[in-house]
C-alpha cells in the first residue's frame, strides 16, 4: 500500500532509472522547443489571415483556430498518427511517409498546428490592442503599410503578447505529456515505462516536480523579460507596475470566437 | 467497408460513440460544481489571514497547475482510492469506500479544476471595489456577512469569463481521462478504430463531436454573461 | 439508440451525485469485481455495443457462477491495472496477465489457467523467418507496454528498436499502418488480428520457446488478487480446478478457439 502511495519518495529510483528522466526531459525539451517556435512562424500568416478583410480567408482561418481549439490535442495527435497511416499508400507515392511513421515527427506535427491556432489568436488579440487612433495618426502623417506595421503595430503588440505568449508555451510543456500515449518516450513516457518496470508510484511525483521545475522557470523567465521590455512604459507610469500579475503558470484562454 | 457502415451499419460503432459523448458531457458537467465549488474555497483561504492556510493554497495552486493535467489526473486517480482506504484503517472501518471509475474522474478533474479556477475566484473577489466592503462593515455588518451578502453575489458574473475559459479547458480534459479507465467519447472512438483498424473515420467522428461541444459552450457562455451583464452596460 | 443515449446521459449525472458517497462491504464477497484490460481480442475487447466480450469474459463468468458470487466487469488501461487492484478499484484481474516473479511481489496469482506461445507477427510482404536478435537488429518491433512481450524484447533485442503502445491491439494496427517491423503478441491474438482485420497485410512469423524463456514468461496466465485476500484467491483456485474437472473450461474455449490453450 505503501509503495502505491508513494508519497514518500524513493532515493533509490534515481539511481537506476535517474537516467531515463533525463533522457526524457530532453525529449520533451525538445518537441516542446521545436512545436512552439514553429507554431509560432505559422501564428503570423493564420493570424494575418484571420484579419483579411476577405470573408473567404478570415472564415478558413477562423475554421482552423476553432477546429484546433475546440477539440482536444490527445484527439488530433490520434488522428494525425492513427488516422495518418491510413494514408500510407499515398504518403508513400509522395515520399513522405518516413515523416509520418515516426511518432516524433507526428507530435512536433500535431503540436505546431495546434499551438500555432493558440497563438495566432493571442497575436490576433495583441494586435487589436492597439489604439486605432494610433494608425491613424500615423497613416494622415504618410507612413505606407509596412512601415506602420514594423514601427507602429508590431513593438508595441509583441510587448501585450510576451505574457500570454510565455504562458502558451508553459501549456505546450503541459500538453506535451500526450505524446507518450503514441509511444514517444518523452519525460512522461520515460515515467510510464519505469513505473512499468517498478511499479513505484514515486516516480509520478519526481516527473511531476520536473515538469513543475520547467513550467515555473520558463513563467519566471517571461516575467523578467516582460518586466525588461516594459522599462519604458513603467518609467512613465510607475503606478501600473503595481498592478502587474502576480499569477505565474496561466491555463489557455480557450474560447473559441463564435461564427 | 464504407464509413457509413462503419458508423450505422448493423454492426455500426455510432451508439458506443454516443454513449461516450453522453459520459463526456456527464463527466464535465458533474465536475462543474465540485471542481468550482472547491476553487471558491481555495479562494477564499487564500485570502485568510493564516499563513499557514495561505500558503498551502498556494502550493496546492501552484503544483496542479504547473503539472501536465494528464499527471494530475493520473497521481490523484490513482493516489485517491489508497488515501481514502487508508483514511478508513486509520478509522477502524471494515472494507473500504466504493468509488467508481467515473466518481473518480470527476475528483480527478475537480482537483485540477479547483486549482484553475481559484485563480479566477481570486481574481474576481480582488474585482470588487474595496470601498464596497468598508461600506458594509462600517454599516455593522460582520466580515462574514460582508462575504455572504456583498461580496459573493457579484463574484458569478466577473468570473464568468475565466469560468468559460476553464470549461472549455474541462471539456477537453476530460479526453485525458480516456487513458486511464472511462468509457468516454475518445476512449469509444479508439476501441472502434482499433476493432475495425479505420481510426480515420472514428477520430474525425469523435473530433467533430468536440468540436460541437464546444460551440454549444460558446453560445451557451455568451448567452450567460449577457444575462449576467444585463444593467451593468 | 436516442432513447439509450439519454437514459445513459441521465443516468451517468445521477449516478455521480448518489455514488460520491456509497459504502460497501467487501469483504463477504457476494459481488466480485473483475479489472480486465479490453484490447485484447478475442480475450477480451469492447464491443460495438459497449460491452466487454471474450473468452476470460465468458471464462470469468462460469468462474463467478461456480464461486456463487455476482461478477461485475472493468475496463481498466494496463499500464494502471495493478495500481488500480491495489487500489482497490476493483478485486481481481483477470486480463491474459502472465504469471511473473516481479508482479507476484506485488500481488497474489491463482494457478494458471491457460498458456499459450508468443509470436512475432510480422509483415505479409517480409518472407524471412528469422526472428533472431541478429537478423532484427535496427529493425522496429511493437508490443504492448508492462507486458512479459515487453520484458523479453528488452531483454534479448537490444539491437532493435523497441515502441511501446498502451493497447494490446496497437502494435498490430501499427504493424498493418506500416510503422512497425514486427509485433510480439500472444499467438491466438496475433492470428485472429491476422484472420479477421489485417486484410492479408500480415502473418504469423514464428513462435517464441515458452519453456525455453520461463524466466520471462512465467507458466501461464493466472487471475491476480491483493495479498491480503486469501480467501478470495482460494475461491478462484477451487473454481479453476473444478471447470477443469468438468470439462466446461474445455467447454468455453471451444466456443473460441480451435487449438488447445490450457497447457497443461
Amino acid at each position: 500500500m505503501d509503495r502505491v502511495l508513494g508519497f514518500i519518495l524513493n532515493i533509490g529510483l534515481l539511481k537506476d532509472y535517474g537516467f531515463r528522466l533525463v533522457l526524457g526531459l530532453q525529449m520533451t525539451l525538445t518537441v516542446v522547443g521545436l512545436s512552439c517556435a514553429m507554431g509560432f512562424v505559422l501564428a503570423f500568416p493564420i493570424c494575418w489571415l484571420r484579419m483579411s478583410r476577405n470573408m473567404l480567408l478570415s472564415y478558413s482561418a477562423m475554421g482552423y483556430t476553432n477546429l484546433f481549439r475546440g477539440t482536444p490535442l490527445l484527439c488530433q495527435l490520434y488522428l494525425i498518427y492513427y488516422g495518418g497511416g491510413e494514408f500510407r499508400p499515398f504518403f508513400q507515392e509522395t515520399g513522405i511517409w518516413w515523416f509520418f511513421r515516426d511518432a516524433y515527427y507526428c507530435c512536433i506535427l500535431g503540436f505546431t498546428l495546434n499551438t500555432a491556432a493558440y497563438q495566432s489568436e493571442i497575436l490576433r488579440g495583441a494586435i487589436q490592442s492597439i489604439p486605432k487612433g494610433q494608425i491613424e495618426a500615423a497613416r494622415a502623417l504618410g507612413l505606407h503599410r509596412g512601415a506602420i506595421l514594423r514601427h507602429i503595430i508590431f513593438p508595441q503588440a509583441m510587448l501585450v503578447a510576451v505574457r500570454p505568449l510565455g504562458n502558451e508555451v508553459i501549456s505546450v510543456v503541459k500538453a506535451s505529456a500526450v505524446a507518450a500515449v503514441v509511444t514517444l518516450l518523452d519525460l512522461m513516457g520515460q515515467t510510464r515505462f519505469i513505473f512499468a518496470r517498478t511499479f513505484d508510484f514515486s516516480i509520478y511525483l519526481y516527473c511531476a516536480l520536473i515538469y513543475l521545475a520547467i513550467t515555473e522557470t520558463i513563467s519566471r523567465l517571461v516575467n523578467a523579460g516582460e518586466h525588461r521590455l516594459s522599462a519604458h512604459i513603467r518609467a512613465r507610469a510607475p503606478a501600473d507596475a503595481r498592478q502587474e500579475s502576480r499569477s505565474t503558470t496561466v491555463h489557455r484562454s480557450t474560447e473559441v470566437t463564435p461564427a | 467497408m464504407s464509413w457509413y457502415t462503419l458508423l450505422f451499419g448493423p454492426n455500426g460503432w455510432i451508439g458506443l460513440l454516443l454513449n461516450g459523448a453522453a459520459v463526456t458531457v456527464a463527466l464535465a458537467l458533474t465536475t462543474v460544481p465540485f471542481g468550482f465549488g472547491a476553487g471558491l474555497l481555495i479562494a477564499v483561504m487564500k485570502l485568510s489571514k493564516y499563513r499557514l492556510l495561505r500558503g498551502a493554497c498556494a502550493a496546492y495552486t501552484t503544483f496542479f497547475r504547473g503539472i501536465p493535467d494528464l499527471l494530475a489526473l493520473f497521481i490523484v486517480y490513482f493516489g485517491l482510492q489508497a488515501l481514502i482506504d487508508k483514511i478508513g484503517t486509520w478509522l477502524g472501518m471494515d472494507g473500504h469506500l466504493e468509488v467508481s471509475a467515473f466518481t473518480a474522474g470527476v475528483i480527478a478533474l475537480s482537483v485540477v479544476v479547483a486549482a484553475y479556477s481559484a485563480e479566477v475566484w481570486v481574481a474576481s473577489i480582488a474585482a470588487v471595489p474595496p470601498g464596497q466592503s468598508e461600506a458594509a462593515l462600517s454599516l455593522g455588518l460582520t466580515p462574514r456577512q460582508v462575504f455572504r451578502k456583498v461580496v459573493l453575489p457579484q463574484l458569478g458574473r466577473v468570473a464568468l469569463p475565466g469560468l468559460g475559459n476553464i470549461w472549455m479547458v474541462l471539456q477537453k480534459d476530460t479526453a485525458l481521462i480516456s487513458t486511464l479507465a472511462v468509457t468516454d467519447l475518445l476512449r469509444a472512438a479508439s476501441e472502434a478504430s482499433r476493432a475495425t483498424t479505420r481510426p480515420l473515420v472514428f477520430y474525425t467522428a469523435a473530433a467533430l463531436l468536440y468540436l460541437a461541444f464546444s460551440t454549444v459552450s460558446v453560445w451557451g457562455q455568451s448567452w450567460l454573461e449577457r444575462r449576467a451583464n444585463r444593467g451593468y452596460s | 439508440m436516442t432513447t439509450e443515449f439519454l437514459r445513459r446521459a441521465t443516468l451517468g449525472l445521477g449516478l455521480a451525485a448518489t455514488l460520491m458517497a456509497a459504502p460497501a462491504l467487501a469483504k463477504d464477497w457476494k459481488t466480485v469485481r473483475i479489472g480486465m484490460d479490453a484490447t485484447y481480442p478475442p480475450f477480451e475487447s469492447v464491443s460495438p455495443k459497449g460491452d466487454i466480450v471474450g473468452f476470460e469474459v465468458d471464462y470469468a463468468k462460469e468462474l463467478c457462477s461456480r464461486m456463487k458470487v455476482t461478477c461485475t466487469f472493468q475496463n481498466q488501461d494496463w499500464d494502471g491495472i495493478i495500481p488500480s487492484l491495489i487500489a482497490n478499484k476493483f478485486d481481481v484481474i483477470i486480463s491474459s496477465m502472465n504469471i511473473t516473479p516481479k508482479r507476484k511481489e506485488l500481488v497474489a496469482f491463482t494457478d494458471y489457467y491457460y498458456s499459450t506461445a508468443p509470436v512475432f507477427v510480422g509483415l505479409a510482404s517480409n518472407k524471412s523467418d528469422d526472428v533472431s536478435p541478429a537478423a532484427l537488429k535496427g529493425k522496429t518491433i511493437g508490443t504492448q507496454s508492462s507486458t512479459t512481450f515487453a520484458n523479453y524484447l528488452e531483454k534479448l533485442y537490444k539491437g532493435s528498436e523497441v515502441k511501446l503502445y498502451p493497447g494490446g491491439d496497437e502494435p498490430q494496427n501499427d504493424l498493418k499502418a506500416g510503422r512497425l517491423d514486427y509485433t510480439v503478441t500472444d499467438i491466438i491474438v496475433g492470428s485472429t488480428f491476422v484472420d479477421k482485420v489485417g486484410d492479408g497485410c500480415c502473418r504469423i512469423v514464428a513462435k517464441i520457446d515458452r519453456a525455453a524463456n520461463s524466466d520471462v514468461f512465467g507458466p501461464g496466465v493466472g487471475a491476480a488478487v491483493r495479498k491480503e485476500d486469501t480467501d478470495l484467491l482460494a475461491m478462484f483456485n477451487k473454481a479453476i480446478a473444478e471447470l477443469d474437472a468438468d470439462g466446461t473450461f474445455k467447454k468455453v474455449a471451444g466456443k473460441y478457439f480451435t487449438v488447445d490453450i490450457r497447457g497443461k
